[in-house]
């Protein structure tokens, strides 16, 4: 019972494996929708295909396309989701199709473009639609140094955007969406889960904070961490980090990551303390209103993007920048 | 090589790009876009850590890791002896001067029928195992590993962090944003890894040296077994319109005092008077 067998939707297909990333593509995708007027349509498949399909409805899909295995299994492993998201893909035919750029979204999107023989652009930090239904697109390119601006003009034009790239889409006082259902065969998995384990995450949204301490491989040890939580504190602000501390050890949580392969911040205030400036990190927080620099290396390239710099080492400047807040809150003599 | 996914001895393909090292690479100053005559090149940073799983898998089970890459022009010559003094066992270099790879469907899409033709070339029924970087340090698409495995009909396992093989069964560990994940799959199998697998090796200067003795082959598009250059051509592209820089303007200003604590109360005054701190 596929939909718009006959000439295709010419809308806008979403997809995330995650609701609330759906509720983000539901905004981007409604402005390409209005655009095009066409519908607005999102694929619900996955583990969290019902939350998929809720999330959808309720913040003003049109459709949503419930793809179903005809075995009846639920479709969990990723390859099967991309085969599914290929099904989906031929039976509404979309003139443009969002997917969220999480792990998960990447690979998705790369292997269900393959197997469709499509192009598609990465990580778009921004979208224009002109009249004739071309895509514009920007993506970071050289370690987000540079942007590259590029056209998509077949359709489907598929691009993945960054989860909190785009506001949550309001949820509709109507629901005014149908449920289509889509039964697609599916190949048997080759890859076996032998164990899932939660990664940590963060209370507080790093990509909202108003003042931002992040720190670097300048910091020798997990517990030192504790010093820069303090300074955090005290000037209203939130801890995050690079790669390394986010990644290669994780002393905190990945989604306190900042840059290319982690979020992109825009505090008023960000202060790097031991972080070299690498550009994969530069990029993540580019749209900080001032820059504070504390590196020892008077070479670090952190220092040319900085608005102020302390060459210096960030245990004794931070202890010293704690001691100096203390005192100016009264706390201290 | 394998008989019936039993990997005794498995066969390795890396795939490594050449990139223009993105720490290093400037604007040009006249037109903002990347002045890529000027840059230095590098093996694309998870490239490295590609290599690295690659050498330890094939030392570990007495197997050979070979690379290939595909390049628009040939790479500095050091840049390709890194790959090789690491301890790869030979590079293949396919040559597409006339840019027709120039996205990621059509990069796939080459780099598919290169894995075929090293395979016969090294009498390998198949590869047990081809790694690549979990995204390039250039382009950052994260798509030519997904990519090349359904161009192959491979399972994929992307984002790999750790990586065993044990009687043709290829454990792996692997990490997203909110799980980590253990995952089982027969070999032949894709991997996308990044820098958290490993530390990369540093080639000595003698290995570096010895390296000039190993295989360096350069192929051309029309000599892969399987590709059809026509279809290459005529598949839907995406239009580069064009490449900047956007502007950055910071203060710069370095922050001095005799003591630490006269460079906090310095650096506190200076956020207040901007209005970002208020204590
Ligand atoms: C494709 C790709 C994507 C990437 N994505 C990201 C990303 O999203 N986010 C990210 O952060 N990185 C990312 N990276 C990695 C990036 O290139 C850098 O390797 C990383 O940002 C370096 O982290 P760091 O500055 O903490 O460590 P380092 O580069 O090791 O710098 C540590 C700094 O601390 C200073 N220091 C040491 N001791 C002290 C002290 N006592 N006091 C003060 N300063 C001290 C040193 O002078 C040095 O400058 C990516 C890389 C690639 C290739
Ligand atoms: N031209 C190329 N030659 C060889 N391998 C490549 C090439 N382009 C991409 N790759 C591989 O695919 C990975 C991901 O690249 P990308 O999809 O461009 O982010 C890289 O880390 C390489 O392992």
């Amino acid at each position: 019972m596929a939909t718009h067998q006959n000439g295709g939707s010419g809308g806008v297909l979403l997809f995330s494996e995650n609701p609330e990333t759906v509720g983000e593509l539901l905004t981007l995708g409604r402005e390409l929708a209005s655009r095009l007027h066409r519908p607005l349509i999102v694929a619900a498949v996955g583990r969290n295909a019902q939350a998929l399909l809720d999330e959808g409805l309720a913040r003003g899909a049109d459709e949503v396309l419930a793809v179903r295995d005809s075995q009846g299994d639920g479709i969990v492993p990723d390859e099967s989701i991309a085969t599914a998201l290929c099904e989906a893909i031929r039976a509404s035919a979309p003139a443009v199709v969002l997917v969220g750029a999480t792990r998960t979204g990447a690979e998705l999107a790369a292997r269900t473009a393959q197997m469709l023989q499509i192009p598609c652009a990465s990580s778009c930090v921004a979208l224009e639609m002109d009249d004739a239904g071309n895509l514009s697109v920007d993506r970071r390119v050289y370690g987000g140094r540079f942007v590259s601006r590029q056209l998509l003009n077949i359709a489907p034009r598929m691009v993945t955007v960054p989860p909190k790239r785009f506001p949550r889409a309001e949820k509709v006082s109507e629901l005014h969406g149908s449920i289509q259902e889509l039964q697609v065969e599916l190949p048997a998995p080759r890859i076996k889960t032998m164990s899932v384990n939660p990664r940590s995450h963060s209370q507080v949204d790093i990509s909202k904070a108003e003042v931002i301490i992040s720190a670097g491989r300048g910091v020798k040890k997990m517990e030192d961490l504790q010093l820069l939580e303090k300074l955090a504190k005290l000037l209203g602000g939130v801890l995050a980090g690079s790669r390394p501390l986010t990644g290669d050890v994780d002393w905190l949580p990945v989604d306190r990551r900042i840059g290319l392969s982690g979020q992109t911040v825009k505090p008023n205030l960000y202060i790097a303390c031991g972080i070299s400036g690498q550009i994969e990190h530069i990029v993540g927080m580019k749209g900080a209103r001032t820059v504070v620099a504390i590196n020892n290396d008077a070479k670090a390239p952190i220092h040319g993007e900085a608005d102020y710099s302390v060459i210096g080492d960030l245990y004794e400047v931070v202890p010293a920048l704690i001691q100096a807040c203390e005192k100016a809150m009264g706390k201290v003599g | 090589m394998t008989a019936a996914g039993i990997a005794s001895v498995p066969s390795i393909l890396v795939c490594v790009k050449f990139v223009p090292d993105p720490a290093q690479l400037q604007a040009e100053p006249l037109t903002g876009r990347p002045d890529l005559k000027r840059s230095p090149f590098r093996i694309s940073t998870f490239d490295e850590n590609a290599i690295e799983a690659a050498l330890q898998l094939a030392a570990e089970h007495g197997g050979r890791a070979v690379a290939m890459s595909l390049c628009a022009q040939l790479p500095p010559k050091d840049v390709v002896l890194k790959a090789l003094a690491m301890g790869v066992a030979a590079v293949y270099l396919v040559k597409d001067e006339e840019r027709l790879a120039r996205d990621p469907l059509r990069v796939a899409t080459v780099l598919a029928a290169t894995a075929r033709t090293i395979a016969a070339r090294e009498s390998l029924a198949q590869w047990d195992l081809v790694i690549c970087g979990e995204a390039s340090a250039d382009e950052y698409n994260q798509q030519v590993g997904p990519r090349l495995a359904a161009a192959l009909n491979l399972p994929a396992i992307t984002y790999a962090t750790g990586l065993t093989l044990l009687n043709g069964v290829l454990r792996a560990e692997r990490a997203i944003e909110d799980r980590s994940e253990t995952l089982e799959v027969n070999v032949p199998a894709l991997v996308t890894v990044g820098t958290e697998i490993n530390t990369a090796r540093m080639p000595t200067v003698l290995q570096i040296m010895g390296a000039g003795r190993k295989p360096m082959v350069e192929l051309t598009l029309a000599e892969l077994t399987g590709l059809d250059i026509d279809q290459l051509k005529a598949f839907p592209a995406v239009e580069v319109l064009d490449v900047f820089s956007p502007p950055s303007a910071r203060k710069q200003v370095t922050i001095k005092g005799e003591s630490a604590d006269e460079i906090a109360a310095e650096l506190l005054r200076r956020l207040g008077t901007d209005g970002e701190v208020t204590l």
